[in-house]
């Protein structure tokens, strides 16, 4: 049996949990009911593998069938691997009817145009979403199906989200996608995650988000646990209001799970004691990462909580500054009433003195 | 003490504590009375100030209906002398008249628009709904001064809204532009609500691809008897109606999408929503 073949079923078994494997090779459906019942799926892993091995040798299945398995496995389990979201830019006039088989042949024929041997299977999901998965070989070597690409793509929107693509591939796919798509370029978008779900519904927009309006509904009844009628909260009034902000910034229900967040940020210095900082032409260069289990979450929380301070312990930010100048940085965050300000107050300790130097407003928006 | 859950307990009491303080520190006789002299002033004063406010409020009435009138008998009114008072009157009436007709426009399904930001922004929210049924409700937010400038928005990405926003040249006519995007969003409110309906109600017919604008359906029929297949496709490239530009039929025997019975059908899906063209088609039994 191929070397690959082994491998790569070798693997894909081991990724697999053994409650999920059943069912994942039943949707396969490339196995005969016999054989289906063969299978004990209480043995170990390497039991398993072996078994299957030898039914697919049996059925004489090659590369291509094994990498149909792990399209399906991915497909179920989105939200592993790395992800990251691209925009296509400039629609021509046809971009908005394009089709899916139409899709499907262009990018076939683009992308083997462009590179000789590569192996790409189309599918496409119930939530019309189309699943590319790309194994990449070059002009002498056959395709490496131990390496995929695996490319999601909504039609007639502009995202395109990636994973595991290398720098070296990364333009053979943005042509071919480009030229595909109807579109005339493609830039990041500079999202990415491990939840492909979480940015998936950050830039289609799937989650609930809240704006001021003069008829609220009146079916939008929040839970209120009224537990003793003759006790009245003082600070009921402002705490709504504190909330219906919170989730007119940071959206409302269940948010896209954010992992991590990067900017990057040009200030400048303000402080009358340190001229010399302030007396720099050029701005300071910083980059600023928030991290956290559920950052939204933990953004909309601290500004409906209205602690002035966002808790540090939810959410990491670490911020780095270029400048020659600047031996460390300690940072306090506030967020603002209106909850679309996050203000950083940065003590900035330069080579000779220590300045207590403010910083100016950084504007968060999220959207 | 009527006044304690309104403010607060706390404050109340601090309020019991100021009064108890300043009592002492009066005489009780003569001030009592200077105190009953002063209130009778107050309230004096403000009769007047509810009585102008009568007036005002009758005025306005008056001139409402002489505008209404004036509206719809479609007269031009000789703009003489007024005064200054009057011109703020026909202001103030314009204004409740304008506040009606917004909210007759939400009543009828229409946009809401609102205020934000003291005036420096607006936020308009666009109901759609088909066949009487209220669906989903997207909202955008326009930022008013310096340009005018969508801020943020919860319209789905396939919805071309930079387009529509430089082609109905949002910066002068916003209300076209709002209209447009009205258009485009119940006409793909509508074609989603079919594509569901189709689902839920026809389990007969199988649906052999769609997308995200539902602006395509491809559909499967399968005739009775002959348990022929027909693939039905269905495109609908005008996005702001909720009706098939084209109809194309294909199957195994090719004679059939000639034939009278399928021409009709043909015509049929052109001019009905699909999920009530189905019905009829079932009934007329030309798919199962």
């Amino acid at each position: 049996m191929d070397n690959t073949v082994k491998r790569l079923l070798e693997r894909l078994v081991r990724r697999i949990p053994s409650r999920m494997l059943k069912t994942t090779l039943d949707k396969w459906s490339r196995l005969t009911a016999t054989q289906r019942q063969s299978i004990d799926y209480t043995e170990s892993k390497w039991a398993l593998t072996e078994k299957l091995l030898a039914i697919c040798e049996e059925n004489e299945l090659t590369v291509k069938h094994i990498a149909e398995l792990e399209m399906i496995h991915v497909i179920e389990n989105p939200n592993l691997g790395m992800w990251h979201a691209f925009q296509l830019m400039d629609p021509q006039g046809d971009a908005h009817s394009v089709e899916l088989t139409q899709f499907k042949e262009q990018f076939k024929s683009h992308l083997s145009e462009l590179i000789r041997h590569v192996s790409i299977k189309i599918k496409k999901h119930t939530d019309e979403a189309v699943w590319i998965r790309i194994a990449w070989g070059d002009t002498f070597s056959r395709p490496n199906h131990l390496k995929p690409t695996y490319v999601v793509h909504y039609l007639q929107t502009p995202y395109v989200f990636l994973s595991s693509l290398t720098s070296k591939q990364k333009p053979l796919l943005s042509q071919a996608l480009v030229l595909s798509t109807r579109y005339q370029a493609i830039k990041d978008a500079n999202l990415s995650g491990r939840k492909l779900t979480a940015i998936r519904d950050l830039l289609m927009k799937q989650y609930l988000q809240v704006f001021p309006t003069k008829f609220p509904s009146p079916l939008a009844e929040r839970n209120r646990v009224v537990s003793n009628l003759h006790i009245e909260k003082e600070q009921a009034g402002s705490a709504a209001n504190r909330h219906q902000m919170a989730c007119e910034a940071f959206g409302d229900g269940l948010l896209p799970q954010l992992q991590s967040a990067v900017y990057k940020l040009e200030t400048k210095f303000r402080d009358h004691t340190n001229k010399t900082m302030t007396e720099r032409d050029e701005p300071f260069r910083c980059v600023v990462k928030f991290a956290s289990t559920n950052l939204l979450e933990s953004l909309r929380h601290s500004a409906s909580s209205g602690t002035q301070k966002v808790l540090k312990t939810v959410i990491r930010i670490t911020i780095i500054v270029f400048c020659k100048e600047v031996s460390y940085v300690t940072i306090t965050w506030y967020v603002t009433k209106s909850c679309r300000i996050l203000t950083a107050s940065l003590q900035v300790s330069t080579r000779g003195h220590q300045s207590p130097g403010r910083n100016s407003h950084i504007v968060m928006l999220l959207h | 003490m009527e006044g304690a859950p309104a403010k607060g307990v706390l404050s109340h009491l601090s309020l019991l504590e100021v009064k108890a303080r300043s009592r002492k520190t009066q005489l009780q006789q003569h001030s009592r009375v200077m105190e009953l002299k002063a209130k009778v002033e107050a309230l004096k004063t403000q009769r007047e100030q509810l009585k102008a406010q009568i007036q005002t409020h009758q005025d306005l009435q008056k001139l409402r209906l002489a505008m209404d009138k004036q509206c719809a008998d479609e007269e031009e009114e000789n703009m003489e002398e007024e005064s200054e008072n009057s011109k703020l009157l026909r202001l103030m009436a314009r204004h409740t008249q304008l506040k009606d007709l917004l909210h007759a426009h939400h009543l009828i399904g229409g946009y809401d628009i609102i205020k934000t930001r003291k005036g420096k922004g607006a936020c308009v929210s666009i109901a759609t709904a088909y066949e009487d049924v209220f669906l989903d409700t997207f909202n955008l937010e326009i930022d008013l001064k310096p340009t005018v400038k969508i801020s943020r928005h919860n319209i789905p990405p396939f919805i071309p809204l930079n387009n529509l926003a430089e082609q109905n040249n949002m910066q002068t006519d916003l209300r076209v532009f709002l209209d447009t995007l009205s258009k485009h969003l119940n006409a793909f409110a509508g074609r989603k609500q079919q594509l569901k309906l189709v689902k839920e109600k026809h389990k007969s017919v199988e649906v052999m691809e769609s997308n995200v604008l539902c602006s395509l359906l491809v559909l499967l029929f399968t005739v009775p008897r002959e348990k022929t297949a027909v693939l039905c496709t269905l495109d609908y490239t005008d996005h702001t109606r909720c009706l098939p530009t084209r109809v194309h039929l294909e199957s195994e025997d090719k004679q059939l999408p000639d034939s009278p019975q399928w021409k009709k059908n043909c015509t049929l899906l052109m001019e009905t929503p699909v999920h009530k063209a189905l019905i009829t088609m079932k009934k007329m039994g030309s798919i199962a």
